[in-house]
């Protein structure tokens, strides 16, 4: 990432008063990122390569021991546990992005075509909750899903959860919770682009007798492609590393990457361990990033609602 | 015809989706009334849990800290975020890619491997050198590291948003940096700055992960007090303080929808 944070220290000979003037201005804040997150993760990636310690702290020689242990390698021979936590997160990332996607099309359109003055109260309505702290939101469903309430109830009585069960912990629990968290991320942009649309390509299109589904394909949906990248960054990237959720919706049974990266600093057992996570976990971050980027390049557009 | 129906159809639907994202708060505020200690049955109308919040130490704690830690790091991220702004502006032409990735980076990052970096590294800081051990102080870095981006975005979508010609003039009528900055830059911005700090405290208020890694024994949260209190089994004592927190954010919605009203009449970015 930031491999040159001062390309103007190499001519430093002399400095005209417009160089001094961005020195000032940007590095503390530069600095400030550098020092206290920049090698922070360095050092982190760094641990990730090292040797686990007596106490959970990592060690000298370095070695890919922490990779050979995500992969499922221990003491004990070969366990898929934290191979089926990695395919886990990336599934729950998956289908939580969809759904959100599903649920968040028709409702930014619906908002986009309402009166003007109600709009941004809309708006407003779907993103207020996110306001409120996530372990509250997460604390919201455990009482709605516990044993003994109207949705547990109704689950058990369809079959789908044995008696006196409830529906959380759960990995239908955690994947709804995480629609419950990012679906305003997905909303808003794709808002943004269905206040934009131009109606005059759909006229067009019906004017030239193309059905109510092809005149979406063509005329609708190529217009709110930008707003749906850019969602699904905003919902994906954080799906994927999300923490609170499966912690208190999940249990042991519907872990993520994020608990499995937490679990080894908090029980102090594994740092090298937990940092080889947290490096997959970056890497799919900027891999994500990237991907949308091309994709949004190629499509024209885009690409300033990402970077 | 078909599309009335289509309508009323997308109608349903949004009040679904409404109901959706409210019916989790609203059981929330509902319990903290609860008479009784159950989150199944309801018992009959009672303010006893909210009256046993008043004498909670713990809770009055966790809140102060909340309070201390927003406020502190959301003035030092609004003057290092603001010359960022200002830099980010004035030196636009030149090619500043990579502090555009350095800006973004805190962003982009996952709360859990950003909480969990800065915990390692303060960690091992105080091991070696004896600093910056887990406290309200690294916590204070932390929120700052995270506020930085977006105020410097605020500032530099201000300054994009001004007439360039404005800064000429100021240049012109010979004012020296000091009175540009008092009767020109600082009254301009003052909107954005007041926008700035109140989004970072926001994010600081609210964010849980990133404290709850860097954060000393002693130094609970608002949100790591509400975390412990369901991880040790779940009082009814959560509901009310919940309660209280989701009143304070409605209340802040209903503000800003005011406020939006008064500045700008129509429509909302």
């Amino acid at each position: 990432m930031a491999e040159s944070p001062f390309p103007l220290a190499a001519h430093s000979r002399s400095i005209s008063p417009d160089t001094r003037h961005l020195l000032w201005s940007i590095a503390p804040g530069a600095i400030w990122i550098v020092i206290f997150l920049v090698l922070p993760s360095l050092y982190l990636i760094g641990v990730a390569f090292m040797t686990n310690g007596a106490y959970g702290q990592p060690q000298m020689p370095l070695t890919l021991d922490a990779f050979r242990q995500l992969a499922g390698f221990g003491f004990l021979g070969w366990s898929p546990g934290n191979l089926y936590t990695l395919l886990r997160s990336l599934w729950q990332t998956v289908v939580a992005t969809g759904l959100v996607i599903l649920i968040a099309y028709p409702l930014a359109y619906y908002i986009s075509t309402c009166r003007e003055k109600w709009r941004a109260i809309m708006l407003l309505a779907v993103v207020v909750p996110s306001w409120t702290n996530q372990v509250i939101r997460a604390f919201g469903w455990m009482n709605l899903l516990s044993p003994g309430t109207p949705m547990a109830e109704t689950a058990q009585f369809l079959g789908l959860i044995p008696p006196n069960m409830g529906l959380y912990p759960s990995n239908f629990a955690v994947t709804l919770g995480l629609i419950y968290n990012f679906l305003p991320f997905m909303v808003l942009p794709l808002y943004a682009a269905f206040e934009k649309l131009d109606l005059s390509l759909v006229e067009a299109a019906r004017d030239l007798y193309a059905s109510p589904v092809s005149a979406f394909r063509h005329a609708v949906f190529p217009q709110t492609l930008a707003g749906l990248l850019a969602g699904t960054v905003l919902v994906s990237i954080p799906a994927f590393g999300m923490y609170v959720v499966p912690e208190l919706l999940g249990g042991g049974r519907a872990m993520m990457l994020g608990n499995l990266v937490a679990n080894q600093f908090a029980g102090g057992s594994n740092w090298p361990l937990g940092a080889a996570g947290a490096l997959i976990m970056l890497l799919a971050t900027l891999g994500g990033l990237y991907a949308m980027r091309k994709v949004g390049k190629r499509l024209g557009g885009g690409e300033e609602v990402v970077i | 015809m078909r599309t009335s129906r289509f309508r009323r159809g997308l109608a349903l639907f949004w009040w679904l989706i409404v109901a959706f994202l409210y019916l989790p708060l609203a059981v929330i505020v509902f319990y903290s009334f609860n008479a009784a200690n159950s989150a199944a049955y309801f018992a009959g109308f009672s303010l006893r849990w909210y009256q046993r919040l008043a004498h909670n130490d713990q809770l009055l704690g966790a809140l102060s800290n909340s309070l201390i830690l927003g406020i502190a790091s959301s003035l030092i991220a609004l003057i290092v975020g603001t010359l960022i702004g200002y830099g980010l502006y004035r030196h636009r032409a030149r090619r500043l890619g990579w502090l555009i990735v350095l800006i973004y980076l805190p962003i982009v990052m996952p709360d859990i491997v950003f909480g969990i970096s800065e915990m390692t590294f303060f960690v091992t800081l105080e091991r070696h050198f004896g600093v910056l051990g887990p406290s309200l102080l690294t916590m204070i870095i932390a929120h700052v590291t995270f506020q930085l981006p977006f105020v410097a975005l605020i500032v530099y979508s201000r300054f994009v948003g001004l007439d360039p010609t404005l800064f000429e003039a100021a240049k012109d009528l010979y004012a020296s940096p000091w009175q540009r900055a008092r009767h020109f830059l600082l009254p301009t911005l003052k909107p954005s700055l007041i926008a700035a700090f109140f989004l970072s405290f926001t994010l600081s208020v609210d964010d849980f992960v990133i404290s709850f890694f860097t954060a000393g024994p002693e130094n609970a949260t608002l949100p790591i007090y509400i975390w412990g209190a369901i991880r040790r089994g779940v009082s009814p004592e959560i509901n009310a303080i919940a309660t209280l927190m989701i009143a304070t954010v409605m209340l802040a919605a209903i503000l800003s929808l005011l406020f939006n009203r008064r500045d700008r009449p129509g429509r909302d970015s």
